[in-house]
């Protein structure tokens, strides 16, 4: 059919390849930051005090 | 009249204090939004039809459009957390708004990425300088100069106050960006909505924007916490070790 785009499963694979990549790296990232932060305030406390 | 000097240093003045949070709710949200995205991504990959013209390209839709809508969402809770800090001066305010900048900038960046390898094998392009990815463009770097000021800026009450006030003026461009696309003449779609979209269409994006949303909420929570903690100690640094007298260390 003209005007149709055919395949196309490879860009759909690098865009969601990369949302998980960044989106992913971001959340452990920040989950990290978050435990050596409180680690650096309270050493020995618990996180979930 | 007061002035927002005189409000923003307000934090200074009053007895507020960056507080600890503690709490397992962020990594609840963080879990729970993970999941309901995995499960729009498999509806939207593997469950929903192709689209008539697009074919398969059209499933970065499920991404790229809640993407859109959460780092809207995230500016849209940094313009208020702006105004809350100069309004009221809390600490907190000033924690969350980092995070909400932080975060936003970084699913607007990502919604550049994405719609720059959807455009590709539907424009032809990569790039276009039309309306929407213009003022989107826009969108990103002004608020990169927010996060970019506050790295400057040392003393936390100015570095609050300056970009409490940038945040509220780089917000200009966000209903343009989302406007761009009716009131300009634009190589991009209008706004996905409930009308414009296909039935079959409606359950993967929706699934998605929801754990999008989620998922925002758990780090945005967690992000302000780090950054509260971190204003916690450079406005009452630990106390230095005393120093030893006459040999003995007390």
């Amino acid at each position: 059919m003209t005007g149709t785009v055919t395949g196309g499963w490879e860009f759909v694979a690098a865009a969601y390849g990369i949302t998980i990549f960044v989106v992913g790296f971001y959340t452990v990232r920040a989950i990290l930051g978050y435990r050596a932060a409180l680690r650096k305030v309270s050493p020995t406390s618990g996180e979930t005090s | 009249m007061t002035g927002i000097s005189e409000v923003s240093f307000a934090a200074a003045e009053t007895e507020d204090q960056p507080r600890i949070r503690r709490g397992p709710l962020p990594y609840i949200l963080l879990a729970v939004g993970t999941l309901v995205i995995l499960t729009g991504a498999w509806i939207g990959l593997f469950v929903a039809p192709a689209e008539t013209f697009q074919g398969n390209t059209q499933r970065i839709m499920y991404i790229h459009v809640p993407t859109a809508w959460a780092a809207m969402l995230a500016l849209m809770f940094a313009f208020v957390s702006s105004f809350a800090y100069l309004f009221n001066g809390k600490w907190a305010w000033d924690a969350r708004l980092e995070a909400s900048i932080e975060i936003g900038t970084l699913l607007a960046l990502l919604l550049c990425i994405q719609g720059s390898i959807w455009a590709k094998p539907t424009w032809g392009v990569w790039w276009d300088w039309d309306p929407r990815l213009t003022t989107s463009a826009v969108m990103v770097f002004a608020f990169a100069g927010i996060l970019a000021l506050r790295k400057f800026v040392e003393e936390p009450g100015r570095r609050a106050t300056w970009s409490a006030v940038a945040t509220i003026v780089a917000f200009i461009d966000v209903p343009v960006v989302y406007f761009s696309v009716n009131w300009w003449n634009s190589l991009h779609q209008t706004q996905s909505t409930v009308g414009n979209i296909a039935p079959a269409f409606r359950v993967p994006l929706y699934t998605s924007a929801i754990g999008f949303v989620i998922l925002l909420t758990g780090l945005i929570m967690l992000r302000a916490r780090t950054s509260e903690i971190r204003l916690s100690e450079e406005i009452a640094p630990p106390l230095e070790p005393v120093a030893s007298v006459g040999g003995i260390r007390s």
